[in-house]
């Protein structure tokens, strides 16, 4: 349990330095617009707490005029900056403590051009408005992907070399360089354009109060989630074919058909129970990937998630929320392979062995 | 002997299928390289992006040969003619004060659509006095349209300076005041529109919102295209001796073009693939070799080093793993600005982790066996101890690694290039998609802009991820004999 310990803190160290690192190139690409948004923030600040303590307390501080007043704003603002470090480069560590401090604090500022369904443009709330439809998109994809691997995958182990496994192999090669956001162009133009069934731009037209928003939000996300599992069964197919068909090979799968336990028994019962820390690591990792290449699917599909609503702030040079979506992105990331680093070294204990 | 060698041959073949399809596919790609590298000038190529290069085809064509598939319905889709003034059927008429030159062209028109535009680039030389240009259209129910009339704009009249135009000095050398024209009219213009609103009442359905094209070529009970022989007279009433036509040229706009169709801006699609292929091949293979280079000595060096260096480099190619590469190449991209060697400098940064893994680990058994343990016993240097015995250990390994590592930067190449990351002076495939998406393709169904760049990109993938699990196989196989 120590070793198990000590490398569970040896990979949450790594994951914090590739945070770190992340957060660092992020905020010295972006450090100018980085401080214009300090600086607004500081000063909508100053502002509002100077207009509070007015009218709470109308006596202490009256100004004579608006000059006046402008004077005493300007000189809060001055010091709060100075305090921030933001009258410093961009390398002094003072000014990037600070930086690191406010996007780890969730303080991400307000969006330039994107607003939500109500109106705010807070990046937390524009994030955390797009984040379910992200997930809501590529984990119903991906657990649809999971369970037709599985069944398929196992049923194909048992029949290796046959035609039908050929084929799979061949799928998955190809599926693996055709790029997705590609074939998802492909697929408008064929159910969309050609066959007319389907809406090519997947943002539902009702609004999310209204009624029958949840028909229209699916019917919306067929297209994007049959293109997904399209491209993504194949390549997960032959992976869990070549895992289980490595696993049929052993001795304990031998003495089971000697003991004549049925084919279907030993398949789907021991077979996939042995090859289960293979596939969570699998499954898990091809989660995280679909996670990171969904900026490119979203914005073909024009699906509003988190990926188009990057798309859109880079070209809109939106640099509050490109900062706080590339931490969103990258934290998620993160958590997906410590949870799986978690996972596979609890169910395989050789690789915790090796490492230590 | 040779009869044992066929076998291993037929053996071979029956299990890389795969790889055999993979050299095929390699062989066309180098072949279209070659083409696009010393079979099309530098010249040409740059042309890409000037608009201007492409005016004379037709916009959003699809390619030539679906006419021979819509044979089989009896449809024809109009293709892309442009006559030349050489084919023009001329006349002259001297009257007493001016004189009026017709260039006829005949132009069969058997097809089931309406063709896009009409397009009529002129070059002019002028006197003193601008001439009146005039077109008239005969169509094939005798019905005959003056689409276009006026007299030449003298804004337009700009003199010709010595320099500017090599081959008119021997002409100017005897006119003295001469200037040329050079024009375009266009079928969408408001004077043809204008013009072709007098002939309203010849049909028996509105035309007010037709486009010209459409009137033109259309039936008068219903507005569908009328086959037969058109003719379209281009007639020049000048009223001195010094005006010359000097080029003209009549473009009827089709709907089919080329091998592959061309895209919104006119441009041939097919030249665009052809142009991209050195590029996407360069990009994916240089970033390969770079990245598995690398990653082979790294990760040799990580598994061979004892202790703490080893750690630290395996430390290194941990966090490598676990940066968001996709997010970090926008970022960076969007920053630094759209270089080729810029981009292909990221790829390899992001692309050796993982080939570094994996070769540590080889390194680490090859290091226990008892040869590498005995020459170290001899007290050979590790340099030599790596370069002897590691490595040649490693190489077809190594070899299969690099084919699998160009798809991975070919792929990214045009997923960055698709978001507008691209470098613009060279044109890759993922740039055509790029500008196919932003001018939206899909929803208007221009498949041939859409497909055939993809489709280049995935069999570039396809090959060498065939290559490289065909070339693990045989390793394999090599080492069971």
């Amino acid at each position: 349990m120590k070793v198990f310990f000590f490398f569970l803190l040896k990979k949450i160290i790594i994951l914090f330095i590739v945070l770190l690192i992340t957060l660092f190139i992020t905020i010295f690409l972006l450090s100018s617009t980085f401080d214009q948004i300090m600086k607004d923030s500081i000063r909508t600040q100053v502002i509002e707490s100077i207009s509070s303590a007015i009218s709470k307390n109308s006596n202490i501080h009256q100004f004579k005029n608006s000059d006046e007043r402008q004077k005493f704003i300007d000189q809060q603002i001055k010091l709060q900056s100075q305090s921030f470090g933001l009258d410093e480069p961009w390398y002094s560590p003072k000014k990037i403590f600070n930086n690191v401090l406010k996007i780890i604090t969730l303080d991400l500022g307000k969006s330039r051009f994107a607003t939500t369904f109500n109106g705010s443009s807070s990046v937390n709330d524009l994030i955390l408005e797009k984040m379910p439809y992200t997930i809501l998109l590529f984990t119903s994809s991906s657990i649809t992907i999971i369970i037709i691997s599985l069944f398929f995958g196992a049923y194909l182990a048992s029949k290796e070399g046959k035609i039908m496994d050929k084929f799979i192999s061949g799928l998955a090669s190809i599926s693996q360089g055709v790029p997705t956001w590609w074939f998802s162009m492909i697929m408008i133009v064929f159910f969309s354009f050609y066959l007319r069934v389907l809406p090519s731009g997947s943002t539902p037209l009702i609004p999310p109060n209204g009624s029958g928003y949840t028909a229209d939000l699916l019917y919306h996300m067929t297209l994007p989630f049959i293109t997904l599992v399209i491209i993504g069964f194949a390549p997960s197919v032959y992976y869990v074919k070549y895992i289980i068909s490595r696993i049929l090979n052993e001795d304990f799968i031998k003495t089971l058909k000697i003991m004549g336990i049925p084919q279907k028994s030993i398949l789907y019962k021991h077979a996939l129970k042995n090859a289960g820390p293979q596939l969570t690591t699998m499954f898990g990792l091809g989660l995280a990937g679909t996670l990171g290449g969904s900026v490119l699917v979203e914005q073909v599909f024009d699906w509003p998630g988190m990926g188009n609503l990057f798309y859109n702030a880079i070209f809109q040079s939106d640099s509050p929320l490109i900062i706080g979506l590339v931490y969103f992105f990258a934290l998620i990331y993160l958590l997906t392979r410590l949870i799986l680093d978690v996972c596979f070294t609890y169910f395989d204990p050789r690789i915790r062995s090796e490492e230590s | 002997m040779v009869k044992r060698i066929m076998q291993i041959n037929n053996k071979f073949i029956k299990e890389n299928e795969g790889g055999i399809i993979g050299i095929i596919l390699i062989l066309f790609l180098i072949g279209m390289t070659f083409y696009a590298l010393f079979l099309i000038p530098t010249q040409l190529r740059l042309h890409w992006n000037d608009p201007l290069y492409w005016s004379n085809n037709p916009r959003d064509a699809a390619p030539s040969w679906i006419n021979y598939f819509l044979k089989l319905f009896n449809y024809q889709l109009p293709e892309h003619k442009i006559f030349y003034q050489k084919d023009a059927l001329r006349n002259y008429i001297n009257y007493i004060e001016f004189k009026q030159q017709n260039n006829t062209f005949s132009y069969k028109f058997n097809f089931n659509e309406f063709p896009s535009a009409i397009d009529i680039p002129y070059t002019i030389i002028v006197g003193k006095i601008p001439p009146v240009i005039d077109i008239y259209i005969k169509r094939p129910d005798n019905l005959e349209f003056e689409i276009y009339s006026n007299s030449l704009d003298s804004n337009n009249i700009k003199p010709i300076t010595n320099g500017n135009d090599t081959n008119n000095n021997t002409l100017n050398h005897n006119i003295l005041s001469s200037n040329t024209v050079s024009g375009r009219i266009y079928s969408s213009s408001q004077e043809v529109k204008n013009a072709l609103n007098n002939y309203s009442n010849l049909f028996k359905f509105s035309i007010a919102n037709l486009s010209p094209e459409k009137i033109i070529f259309s039936e008068t009970n219903s507005n569908k295209p009328l086959t037969g022989k058109y003719e379209i007279i281009f007639s020049i009433y000048s009223f001195d001796s010094n005006t010359i036509l000097k080029d003209l040229n009549i473009i009827i706009q089709g709907k089919v073009f080329g091998l592959l169709g061309t895209d919104e801006l006119r441009r041939d699609v097919f030249f665009g693939i052809l142009i991209g292929t050195p590029v996407d091949l360069f990009i994916g293979v240089t970033v390969a070799i770079s990245s598995t280079f690398i990653g082979l000595f790294y990760g040799l060096i990580a598994g061979y080093k004892e202790r703490k260096i080893g750690t630290f480099m395996l430390l290194i190619i941990d966090i490598f793993l676990t940066l968001p590469s996709l997010i970090l190449l926008i970022i960076i991209s969007l920053h630094f600005g759209r270089n080729l060697l810029f981009l292909i400098g990221l790829f390899i940064l992001f692309g050796w982790p993982g080939l570094a893994l994996l070769n540590r680990t080889f390194s680490i058994q090859i290091k226990n066996y008892q040869y590498v343990q005995a020459s170290k016993l001899m007290g050979e240097s590790d340099l030599k101890i790596v370069l002897r015995h590691i490595v040649p250990q490693l190489l077809p390994f190594t070899l299969a690694n690099f084919a699998l590592a160009v798809p991975a930067a070919i792929l990214g190449e045009s997923a960055l290039s698709f978001l507008g990351l691209g470098d613009p002076s060279f044109p890759t495939w993922g740039q055509m998609l790029q500008d196919a998406h932003t001018s939206s393709a899909e929803t208007l169904g221009y498949w041939w802009w859409i497909v055939s760049p993809g489709f280049m990109i995935s069999i570039t993938s396809v090959t060498f991820i065939l290559l490289g699990r065909s070339s693990e196989k045989f390793f394999k196989m090599d080492k069971k004999r």
